[in-house]
């Protein structure tokens, strides 16, 4: 991409200024970022992104501004989305495996760093990335396999729960008893790396029995990362441990309550639900995932 | 406008069961004002309590669900009530047997009369 002309950012400020669903934030936040901008291309990113969750485009953006300010981590959300939106992309890949290869998991490392190298065998990060690795393991003397979970290949866009196996609960049906509450909008189990595991959530006007969508998975991507703030922020308070979250939005009140190991249990309901029913409905989702994870509460 | 942020927190504190209460800017996660109890790490809860609501406000953006108006967190020992107005959050700590309802309708009016 050519650096834009001045006439060309001050058009997309002004067709953003008029209307703010435009998808004119990207390129703006584009140009401000080469232009040294990184507060004010993050700021347009995050805000395009609150109207355009599925640009895959505005989430590698957003993961290259946190990479080059250092929040490693944040990058590491986005590429996970990235992922789920788009099963094969190729900088999500790469980032992926140089994020692996830093914490030294060096089998997802390899893994995401092959799925990016069939792509483009000649990428110069890439190969540098995998001469890295190939360094480091002979080092260490063979592969690590510290999160070899981590490997699984996201799913695609749109796609359902993983089936269930034979006898087991249908993963998309765990929360079905709650379906004839008029109030509810879903719920899902989430774990620590954000991957939906069970569940179904009504996005939208959507069904709430209706099959998960790219949206309700990236909800699921960015909130498995709350686990650890929502710890840290009580902790720092001296209040314990946290035992649930109640977010009123504009449409909905979502509740979300840890399962065990690092897991979530989620619950959506229209926003003008008493948080009383929220409260109790939440307590009946979490019976429930914990029936489904096996009773390991 | 710093007069009406210490308003705003000056009727917040004297609510039954509240801790502290502090004004962050949402997007540094730095506390514009705040009072809160001795010993409390105040840049970091305004840093931890601004992230934890930025990325809630992300995940219901991601969900068509609007825009996030309130966050309360639970823990053992007490609870964060959080209020967005604009570039701004309104954050309370309170006992674990502290009024929510009143503290939540507080946190809120806070945040509109600074929106």
């Amino acid at each position: 991409m050519s650096n834009p002309t001045a006439g060309e950012i001050q058009r997309w400020s002004e067709e953003l200024a008029r209307d703010p669903a435009s998808p004119a934030f990207l390129p703006l936040a584009k140009a401000y970022r080469r232009q040294g901008h990184w507060e004010a291309a993050l700021r347009l990113c995050l805000r395009g992104l609150e109207r355009h969750p599925s640009n895959v485009e505005a989430h590698a953006l957003l993961a290259r501004l946190y990479l080059e300010s250092g929040e490693l981590e944040k990058a590491c959300d986005e590429w996970g989305i990235m992922l789920r939106l788009e099963g094969d992309n190729f900088e999500a890949h790469r980032g992926m495996g140089f994020f692996y290869l830093e914490h030294g998991d060096f089998e997802a490392a390899r893994a995401h760093l092959d799925r990016s190298a069939a792509q483009r065998p000649d990428d110069p990060a890439v190969r540098e990335a995998l001469a890295l690795l190939r360094e480091r393991q002979s080092l260490a003397g063979g592969t690590r396999t510290g999160s070899a979970a981590a490997l699984a290949p996201p799913p695609a866009s749109g796609a359902t729960p993983a089936p269930a196996a034979p006898g087991a609960v249908d993963p998309a049906r765990v929360f079905e008893p709650l379906l004839a509450e008029a109030p509810f909008r879903g719920a899902l189990i989430v774990d620590g790396r954000g991957l939906v595991l069970a569940g179904t959530l009504a996005v939208g006007g959507s069904d709430p029995g209706a099959p998960l969508g790219a949206s309700a998975e990236a909800m699921g991507a960015i909130l498995g990362g709350a686990i650890e703030e929502a710890q840290r922020t009580a902790e720092n308070l001296a209040l314990g441990a946290w035992r649930g979250m109640l977010m009123e939005t504009q449409q909905a009140t979502v509740h979300l309550a840890p399962l065990h190991e690092d897991m979530i249990v989620l619950l959506a309901a229209r926003r003008d639900t008493p948080a009383g029913w929220v409260l109790r409905t939440a307590a009946r989702a979490a019976a429930l995932a914990d029936g489904f994870l096996g009773g390991k509460t | 406008m710093s007069d009406v942020l210490s308003v705003a927190l000056s009727r917040l504190s004297r609510v039954d069961g509240v801790r502290g209460a502090l004004i962050v800017d949402a997007q540094a996660g730095v506390p514009v004002v705040s009072e809160l109890a001795d010993g409390v790490a105040e840049p970091a809860v305004a840093a931890l309590a601004a992230s934890l609501f930025r990325r809630t406000a992300k995940a219901a953006g991601a969900a068509a669900f609007g825009g996030l108006e309130t966050l309360q967190l639970e823990a053992e020992a007490g609870h964060v009530v959080m209020a967005g107005a604009g570039e701004l959050v309104v954050v309370v700590v309170a006992e674990a047997d502290a009024q929510l309802g009143l503290i939540r309708l507080e946190a809120q009016r806070a945040a509109g009369s600074l929106a």
